[in-house]
């Protein structure tokens, strides 16, 4: 493997993540209110979807100003208070409006990569 | 990065020096959930090194990076609701009709008013108007540079010249100012239909 091409891979990663993460963090809220550091471990364990911790809380922070969360404090029996997100109406939209569209981008992609695509002036 | 006594404040103190250039209450609400997200780590796992938890935690640097660009996503939005851009938004929050009415009505008022002191007070207009565009948060500097020469530095220069060169007064001054006003009005709709809301 020539230098650099980790960095490459990284940046692939991190590019798809930009798209889609926002939507995974709106899934990972779908069935219950999660707070901050709950969600940063759902990310962290699903592996690709891993990311530098500290940047979800600008994400956080832009959905809830855009009235796709909420947020509400919940006393905790160990620790502090932990502020806790839930998915409003229009998160829980956007949300399904991703989950509807997300099936298609996704064959579509897989499509793209495993399929020849010969054309007639292709040498290979 | 230099140690002391509480890694915890050097580690904000940072965040808060980086994002120096993010509105100050997205930087205090970054900050506040940086905070609490050290303090719940730690209740959480009381075993774990600080140094641990700030790193897991990420570079200052990346976080406000994204922070800045989450605030520029929402830019739109953000000015639709008005309380959560108010703070970086106080300056040149003057209505953008205000600039634009000035730098065209100028001149319709020096030639209701052709004695003194109406061009005068049409001059008053003119440069408080080219200043109000100029300090305005709804247009582009090109935009403002654009405005400002259309309606402000070259009637200015015309009518100058055509006194200077002492121009024949009556039909030939009333149509080339009837031009330039007309040159002032599409500047303004110009102008009125490219600002930014």
């Amino acid at each position: 493997m020539e230098p650099g091409d980790s960095t490459k891979q990284a940046r692939a990663a991190a590019q798809l993540r930009k798209g889609v993460l926002e939507y995974c963090v709106l899934a990972l809220m779908r069935d219950r209110p999660r707070y901050g550091v709950e969600l940063l471990h759902a990310l962290e364990d699903s592996g690709a979807l891993a990311t530098s911790q500290g940047t979800v809380y600008p994400l956080l922070s832009r959905l809830r100003r855009d009235d796709l969360v909420t947020t509400t404090w919940q006393e905790s029996a160990s620790g502090p208070p932990r502020r806790y997100y839930a998915l409003t109406d229009s998160g829980r939209a956007a949300l399904d409006e991703f989950t509807r569209v997300w099936p298609g981008f996704r064959n579509a992609v897989d499509t793209f990569l495993t399929t020849p695509h010969p054309s007639p002036g292709d040498l290979a | 990065m230099k140690t002391s006594a509480d890694p915890v404040r050097d580690y904000l103190s940072a965040v808060e020096r980086e994002g120096s250039a993010l509105p100050a209450d997205r930087r205090q609400e970054l900050l506040a959930d940086l905070a609490e997200h050290i303090e719940v780590t730690r209740a959480e796992r009381p075993g774990a090194a600080i140094g641990e938890i700030l790193a897991e935690l990420g570079d200052p640097r990346t976080i406000v990076a994204t922070a800045l660009a989450e605030a520029g996503n929402t830019a739109a939005g953000a000015a639709g609701d008005g309380a959560a851009g108010a703070p970086p938004r106080r300056r040149g929050k003057v209505h953008p009709l205000a600039p634009l009415l000035m730098l065209t009505l100028s001149l319709p008022f020096m030639m209701v008013f052709p004695d003194l002191p109406g061009p005068l007070f049409g001059v008053l207009f003119r440069i408080t108007g080219a200043v109000l565009l100029c300090t305005s948060v709804h247009w582009t500097t090109v935009q403002k540079t654009t405005g400002v020469l259309l309606t402000a530095v070259l009637p200015t220069a015309v009518i100058t010249t055509w006194n200077l060169a002492g121009g024949p007064a009556g039909t030939p001054s009333l149509v080339a100012n009837l031009i330039t006003l007309a040159l002032l009005a599409g500047t303004a709709v110009w102008l009125w239909r490219a600002r930014r809301v």
